[in-house]
C-alpha cells in the first residue's frame, strides 16, 4: 500500500499543478477570445467538399468568396470589388487589390481559376454539391492578374449570385489539393479574417486573428467554435457563461435566457418548411377510407389540397410551437425578400368551409392518411406534424403523424413510401426553391430536384423560365412574384412556416447580426467596449 | 489450456464475422447515407445518384461486403462518409473521452459500492442493511436517461454547480487529449460519471454484501473472531480478500459495459465519446464508422466475456468448459 | 449481464422487506386498467386536445373548467391523462416482451445445458453474438427492418432480451446438472422431457426469475429510448418513457413538469416491480428456503 502511495501522490500533485497552470493560461488568453457554441457540425476542411451550412459557415472565417450576400440576400463585393455583364454569355469580375493569403502569397486571378477548375474537374462525387453553381461555366480566363472573365454556356443573369457559394482557395502548383490533404496534411490557407489553428472533426475549430486582413484587423484575437448539437446543452453552456455566443436557440429557451441577462437576436430564415403531397401517382400508400380500404390518391384533386390547407392552423404553429419565432408561410421565402409576393397572406383556419370543400370533392366523411416527417431536423418539425394532425382531424381527415430520423425519412420518401410529408427548402435565392420544389422535374434543366410529389404545372414552368431569364431588377422580381401567386393558387404544397434563426450572446459581445442564410461567424459579432 | 484458448479465439473470430455481416446488412437496410452527405435541400436527383455511385453504394450488397472485409483484413475500416476521415482513426480520437468517463465513473462506483456492501453485509438484517438494500433496488430502478436529466436539472440548472453537458478543457498527454487533467474538465465529467456510476454502486454493493454474508458465515472467520481480532480487521483483512475475485470480475465486466452502453448518458450530456459516436453514426448511417465502432466494442466485450468464463472454469471445476 | 451479476441477486434477503411495493404495483395495474374511465382527457384523441392550452403550468385552469393538475405538454395534452394512458402502453409493451423473452431464453438455456455438444455451442454462440452487440443497435435494426408500431417494438425487445435469460439459465443449469441428485434422477430412467421440466428447469429458473423485474425495467427504458430516437411508439400515442424523453427539450425553459412527473411515475413503476421481484425471488429461490 505505502509503496503505491508515493507515486500516486506525486501524480495527483503534478496534475493539480498542470490544471492550475492551464487555468491561468486560459484566463490570460481569454481577453479577446470569442467562444461560440454552434449546432453546425464542421465535417471537413475542404471548402469544396459538401455544400452544407455546417461547412460553409465555419470555413467562411478562413476562406472568402468573390461575392458576398447581405442580409437581404443581395450580392455585395467580396474578393471581387465589382462585376459587369460584358455580353449575354459572359461576365467580368474586377478583383480586390492587396489581398494576401495566410501564407503571405498575393491573391490573383489564377486562384479564382484554380478554385473553379477544382470544383468543375477535379472533385469527384460525393463532393459534388458545388457543381450546381459552376455547371454552366464554360471557361474562366484572366486578361490581367486582377480581372477574371467568366464565359457561360447560356445566359446567366445571376452568375454573381452563384459565386456567393464558391470559396476561393490558394492555387497549388502541380495539381489540385485532395480532400484528404486538406483534412489531415497541410494547414488550410485562405484570405479570410481568421487563420486556422486546430480542429477536431465534429467537435470544434480554433482560429486566430489574421492581422494582415485586407478589411482591417479582425475584432477578436482568437475564436473557438465548439460543436454542441444538443440545443439544450448549447443553451445551458451559454447561460452558465461557458460560451459567448450560441446559435440555433430553441424558441422555448428565449425567455429563460433573457431572464439570465443574455441578449437574443433573431431573423426570419431564407427558407420555408411545408407539407408536400404525392400528386403523381394514382395509387399511393398510407391513404385509406375510414374502413381501412385503400382509395385512389385524393391529393390529385385540387379541392382536397385546398381543404387541407384551409384546415391547417399555421398561426398556432408559429405562436404556440415556435413561440413567435417563426412566420406563418404562404410561399417559399419570407415576404419581403427579393422575388417574393406581397399579396399572398396566411388566413386563420376555416374548418366549416374546408369540410364543405371536402364533401364536394367526394369525401364527406374524410379519410385516413399518414403524415410523415423527420424528427428534430428543423425547429418544430415533429410538433408541427402533431398539431396539423389535430387540425385535420377536425374536418374528418384522420391523420397519423409518423416521424423518423432524417436519413431514414429521406430514404423512405425517395422510395415513395409516404402520401404526404414535411419538407423544407433553403437556398441563395427564392428562384432556387421555386425551381426545386414547384417546377416539373426535369433532369436536363435541373428543376424539380425536391419535387418528390411529381407536381407538374406547365403554365407555371413557363412563367418561371421567363422570369429567371430576366436580369436582376424590379421586372424580374415582379415576374417571380406573379409566378408564385399563380402556382400557390393551385395549392401544390401547404407552406407552414419560415422559422426564425435565434442567436443568443453574453455581455462580452455588444451586438450580433443574424444572417438569414443561417451562418454563424465571428465576423457577425462585435465585442463590447470594455 | 492452450487448445481451449485457440478454440476461444477462433470462435470469437467467427462471432465477429457473423456480427459484421448482420451489422452491415442492418445498416444497409436502414437507409441511404447519401442523404446525410449531400444537402438534400439543394442536391439534384443526379447529385444523389452520383454520390451513391461514388460511395460504392450502387454495388450489390454482397460485393460491398467483400470489399469491406478485404479492407478490414488489412486493418482499414474505410473512410467515414460524413467526416471524410479514416473510420478507425476517428474512433480512436473519441476513445480517451469514453475511457476517462468510464474510469471516473468506476472510481466513484467501486469503492462506494464495496464499502456499502461490506457495511450492509456486516450488519445483516439491521437498519443500515435494509436501507442499503432498498436504496440499491431504487438505484437500479431509475432509467438512466431520466437519471441523467434529473442530474442536469438538479446539478446544473437549479444550482449551477456543474455544466449541463459537453467535455471541458483538455490537456494533451501521450498524444491524446484528456479532460480529467484540468479543473474545468473535472467539473464537466462529474455529472455524467455520476449518472453512469449510480447503478453500478448498487450492483457492486449488492455483490459485496452477498459475499460478505457468505464468507462471514464460514469457519475461518469464526476462528478469527475467536482469536479476538477486531471486526474491522476481519472485514478488511480476511473477508474482503475472499470476496475480491467476484468483485473484480464484476467491476471488469461493468467497465466493459460502460464503454459500450454509455450511449444514453453520453448522448444526453453531449459527451463526445464512442457511445455518442456510435449513436450519431447510426443516425447518419455512416457505415464505416458504425462498423469500426461495433467491431471495437465487440472485441472488448468478447475478450472480457472469455476472461470471465475462463475465470469461472478455474474457480469452479463443476462448470464444464465450453464443449 | 454476467453470471457474477446474477450471483449478486442470489444474495439472501430478508423476506417481505418491501411491504408497500405490492400495494403500489397493484395500484399501478389498477390505474392502467381504469385509465379510460378515470382519465380526464383521452390524450390519443386529437379532437379532445386543446392546442391553445399547450405548456400550461401545473394547476392551470383549462378552458372547460378542468384544472390541469400536473400541467400540459408542448401540444396541449393533459399530463395526468398522458401518465395514465402512457402507463398502459409501457406496461403492455414491457410485460408482453419480457414474458416472451423469458420463456424463450430459459428454454434455450436449459436445453443448451442439458444436451451440451453442438446444441450448446450453437445456442451459446448466438447468445454471445447477441450480447456482443449493443442493445440499441439490435433494437434499431429490428425496428427499422420490421417497421414502426407497438407490436414491432415488442418483437424488438424480445430479440434484445432473450439472450440474457439463456446465458444465465444455462450457467445455473450446468452446475445443477453436475449435482449428484440429478444422477439419482437419471438412474430412475425418467424421460428426458420429464427430467428437464420437473428437475432441471425448476432448480435453474430462480436466477431467470430474479432477472425478470430488472429486464422489465430495461424493457420500459428501451422502449423509451427507441421513442427518444424517433423509432419507438407512435408520437401521437406517447408512452411514459416517450413523454419523459419529449420533455427533455422543455427542461431548460423551466417546464420541468413534462418530464418530471411522468419520470416519477416511471421510476415508481419500475421500483415497485423490482421490490416485488425481490420478495418473489427470495420465496422462489430453493436456497433461501433452507435458511
Amino acid at each position: 500500500m505505502s509503496v503505491l502511495d508515493r507515486p500516486l501522490r506525486r501524480l495527483i500533485a503534478s496534475s493539480i499543478a498542470i490544471a492550475l497552470s492551464a487555468g491561468l493560461f486560459c484566463t490570460a488568453a481569454a481577453a479577446a477570445e470569442l467562444r461560440i457554441g454552434t449546432q453546425l457540425k464542421l465535417m471537413t476542411l475542404d471548402p469544396h467538399y459538401a455544400d452544407l451550412n455546417e461547412n460553409n459557415s465555419l470555413l467562411a472565417h478562413i476562406y472568402e468568396r468573390l461575392v458576398n450576400q447581405d442580409a437581404s440576400l443581395n450580392p455585395q463585393p467580396g474578393l471581387a470589388v465589382s462585376w459587369t455583364r460584358i455580353s449575354e454569355n459572359s461576365w467580368a469580375f474586377k478583383l480586390r487589390e492587396g489581398v494576401r493569403f495566410h501564407d503571405g502569397a498575393a491573391f490573383t486571378a489564377q486562384d479564382v481559376i484554380y478554385s473553379i477548375n477544382r470544383i468543375q474537374t477535379f472533385l469527384k462525387p460525393p463532393s459534388g454539391g458545388f457543381q450546381n453553381y459552376t455547371q454552366n461555366i464554360k471557361s474562366v480566363t484572366a486578361p490581367d492578374p486582377l480581372t477574371v472573365v467568366i464565359e457561360t454556356t447560356d445566359a446567366a443573369p445571376t452568375l454573381p449570385l452563384s459565386l456567393t457559394s464558391i470559396f476561393i482557395m490558394h492555387e497549388k502548383k502541380g495539381g489540385f489539393a485532395t480532400t484528404e490533404d486538406l483534412n489531415s496534411g497541410s494547414q488550410p490557407v485562405g484570405t479570410g479574417p481568421y487563420k486556422f489553428q486546430s480542429w477536431q472533426s465534429g467537435e470544434g475549430l480554433k482560429l486566430t486573428r489574421n492581422a494582415q486582413y485586407w478589411g482591417g484587423t479582425p475584432a477578436w484575437s482568437d475564436v473557438s467554435f465548439r460543436v454542441i448539437e444538443s440545443p439544450a446543452a448549447r443553451v445551458a453552456a451559454l447561460s452558465t457563461g461557458d460560451l459567448d455566443i450560441a446559435d440555433y436557440i430553441p424558441a422555448r429557451d428565449v425567455a429563460g435566457l433573457k431572464g439570465r441577462g443574455l441578449t437574443i437576436d433573431s431573423t426570419s430564415a431564407a427558407r420555408s418548411n411545408f407539407l408536400q403531397f404525392d400528386v403523381g401517382r394514382e395509387q399511393i400508400p398510407g391513404v385509406t377510407d375510414n374502413a381501412g380500404n385503400p382509395i385512389k390518391n385524393p391529393f390529385r384533386d385540387k379541392r382536397v389540397r385546398e381543404a387541407l390547407r384551409m384546415a391547417t392552423d399555421r398561426p398556432f404553429i408559429t405562436e404556440k410551437i415556435l413561440l413567435g419565432f417563426g412566420t406563418a408561410a404562404s410561399q417559399l421565402f419570407p415576404a419581403g425578400l427579393s422575388g417574393t409576393s406581397r399579396k399572398l397572406a396566411v388566413e386563420r383556419p376555416n374548418y366549416e368551409a374546408a369540410k364543405a370543400l371536402l364533401s364536394e370533392a367526394g369525401f364527406p366523411n374524410g379519410f385516413h392518411v399518414v403524415l410523415a416527417g423527420p424528427a428534430g431536423r428543423y425547429p418544430g418539425d415533429s410538433e408541427s406534424l402533431q398539431a396539423v394532425a389535430q387540425n385535420w382531424a377536425r374536418i374528418g381527415v384522420a391523420t397519423q403523424p409518423v416521424v423518423a430520423p432524417f436519413s431514414v425519412f429521406a430514404t423512405q420518401r425517395s422510395s415513395g413510401a409516404y402520401p404526404v410529408w414535411y419538407g423544407g427548402c433553403s437556398g441563395e435565392a427564392v428562384t432556387f426553391c421555386l425551381k426545386a420544389v414547384l417546377a416539373s422535374p426535369d433532369p436536363d434543366l435541373g428543376t424539380g430536384s425536391i419535387n418528390y410529389g411529381q407536381y407538374q404545372n406547365p403554365a407555371f414552368d413557363e412563367m418561371l423560365a421567363k422570369a429567371t431569364a430576366l436580369e436582376d431588377g424590379p421586372a424580374r422580381e415582379a415576374a417571380l412574384a406573379e409566378a408564385t401567386e399563380f402556382v400557390m393558387a393551385d395549392d401544390p404544397i401547404i407552406p407552414l412556416y419560415h422559422f426564425h434563426l435565434i442567436v443568443g450572446h453574453g455581455q462580452r459581445v455588444s451586438s450580433y447580426a443574424v444572417h438569414p442564410r443561417g451562418w454563424t461567424t465571428a465576423m457577425q459579432a462585435l465585442p463590447s467596449a470594455k | 489450456m492452450l487448445s481451449i484458448v485457440t478454440r476461444r479465439v477462433s470462435q470469437a473470430l467467427l462471432l465477429l464475422l457473423v456480427m459484421s455481416l448482420i451489422g452491415f446488412v442492418g445498416i444497409h437496410s436502414v437507409g441511404n447515407p447519401v442523404f446525410n452527405v449531400v444537402n438534400v435541400e439543394t442536391a439534384t436527383v443526379e447529385d444523389i445518384r452520383n454520390a451513391t455511385i461514388a460511395l460504392g453504394l450502387d454495388q450489390p450488397l454482397w460485393r460491398q461486403y467483400f470489399l469491406f472485409m478485404e479492407n478490414v483484413v488489412t486493418g482499414d475500416f474505410g473512410t467515414s462518409y460524413v467526416y471524410h476521415l479514416p473510420a478507425f482513426k476517428l474512433l480512436l480520437s473519441k476513445l480517451p473521452a469514453t475511457l476517462e468517463l468510464a474510469v471516473i465513473a468506476m472510481a466513484l462506483a467501486a469503492p462506494g459500492g464495496v464499502l456499502l456492501g461490506l457495511w450492509a453485509g456486516r450488519h445483516q438484517g439491521g437498519a443500515a442493511d435494509r436501507a442499503i438494500l432498498r436504496g440499491s433496488v431504487l438505484a437500479l430502478s431509475i432509467p438512466s436517461f431520466w437519471l441523467s436529466m434529473m442530474l442536469i436539472l438538479a446539478g446544473a440548472l437549479l444550482t449551477g454547480w456543474f455544466p449541463s453537458g459537453g467535455r471541458g478543457a483538455t490537456l494533451s498527454v501521450a498524444g491524446q487529449e484528456w479532460s480529467v487533467l484540468t479543473g474545468d474538465g473535472l467539473r464537466h465529467v462529474f455529472l455524467p460519471a455520476l449518472a453512469l456510476a449510480l447503478p453500478n454502486v448498487a450492483l457492486i454493493a449488492r455483490l459485496a454484501r452477498a459475499g460478505t454474508i457468505e464468507v462471514e458465515r464460514q469457519d475461518f472467520i469464526r476462528f478469527c473472531r475467536a482469536k479476538g481480532l477486531s471486526s474491522r480487521r476481519i472485514l478488511f483483512r480476511h473477508t474482503l480478500p475472499n470476496i475480491s475475485i467476484p468483485l473484480v470480475t464484476i467491476i471488469g465486466m461493468q467497465f466493459g459495459g460502460m464503454l459500450a452502453f454509455a450511449v444514453v448518458v453520453e448522448t444526453i450530456f453531449a459527451w463526445p465519446g464512442i457511445g455518442k459516436l456510435l449513436i450519431d453514426s447510426i443516425q447518419l448511417l455512416d457505415r464505416p464508422v458504425v462498423m469500426a465502432t461495433l467491431t471495437f466494442i465487440s472485441v472488448a466485450f468478447i475478450a472480457l466475456n472469455a476472461v470471465v468464463d475462463l475465470l469461472y472454469a478455474v474457480l469452479d471445476p463443476r462448470v464444464r468448459l465450453s464443449t | 449481464m454476467s453470471i457474477a451479476f446474477i450471483e449478486t441477486l442470489r444474495s439472501r434477503m430478508p423476506r417481505g422487506s418491501f411491504p408497500f411495493s405490492k400495494a403500489l404495483l397493484g395500484t399501478y395495474i389498477l390505474i392502467a386498467f381504469a385509465a379510460p374511465i378515470i382519465a380526464p382527457q383521452n390524450p390519443y384523441d386529437l379532437l379532445q386536445i386543446r392546442g391553445w392550452e399547450a405548456s400550461a403550468a401545473p394547476g392551470t385552469l383549462g378552458g372547460d373548467g378542468y384544472i390541469y393538475w400536473l400541467g400540459t405538454d408542448g401540444l396541449g395534452r393533459d399530463i395526468v391523462s398522458t401518465i395514465l394512458y402512457g402507463l398502459r402502453i409501457s406496461l403492455l409493451v414491457s410485460i408482453i416482451s419480457t414474458a416472451v423473452a423469458a420463456v424463450v431464453g430459459v428454454t434455450a438455456g436449459v436445453v443448451a445445458a442439458y444436451f451440451g455438444g453442438w446444441v450448446d455451442a450453437l445456442v451459446m454462440r448466438i447468445v454471445d453474438l447477441q450480447l456482443s452487440l449493443p442493445t440499441i443497435l439490435v433494437a434499431l435494426i429490428a425496428i427499422v427492418t420490421l417497421g414502426p408500431g407497438i407490436d414491432r417494438i415488442i418483437l424488438a425487445i424480445i430479440v434484445v432480451q432473450w439472450a440474457t435469460y439463456a446465458r444465465v439459465t444455462r450457467a445455473v443449469a450446468l452446475s445443477e446438472i453436475g449435482k449428484s441428485y440429478l444422477d439419482a434422477v437419471r438412474l430412475l430412467r425418467l424421460p428426458k422431457r420429464r427430467i428437464l421440466l420437473r428437475h432441471v428447469m425448476p432448480n435453474s429458473i430462480a436466477p431467470a426469475l430474479t432477472l425478470i423485474p430488472i429486464e422489465l425495467g430495461h424493457a420500459i427504458a428501451l422502449e423509451a429510448t427507441l421513442s427518444f430516437l424517433g423509432l419507438g411508439v407512435p408520437i401521437d400515442k406517447p408512452s411514459l418513457g416517450s413523454t419523459v424523453a419529449a420533455g427533455f427539450q422543455y427542461l431548460m425553459t423551466g417546464q420541468y413538469w413534462i418530464s418530471l412527473f411522468p419520470g416519477l411515475a416511471l421510476l415508481g413503476l419500475i421500483a415497485a416491480i423490482n421490490f416485488v421481484g425481490e420478495d418473489t425471488r427470495s420465496k422462489l429461490d430453493p436456497r433461501s428456503k433452507s435458511l
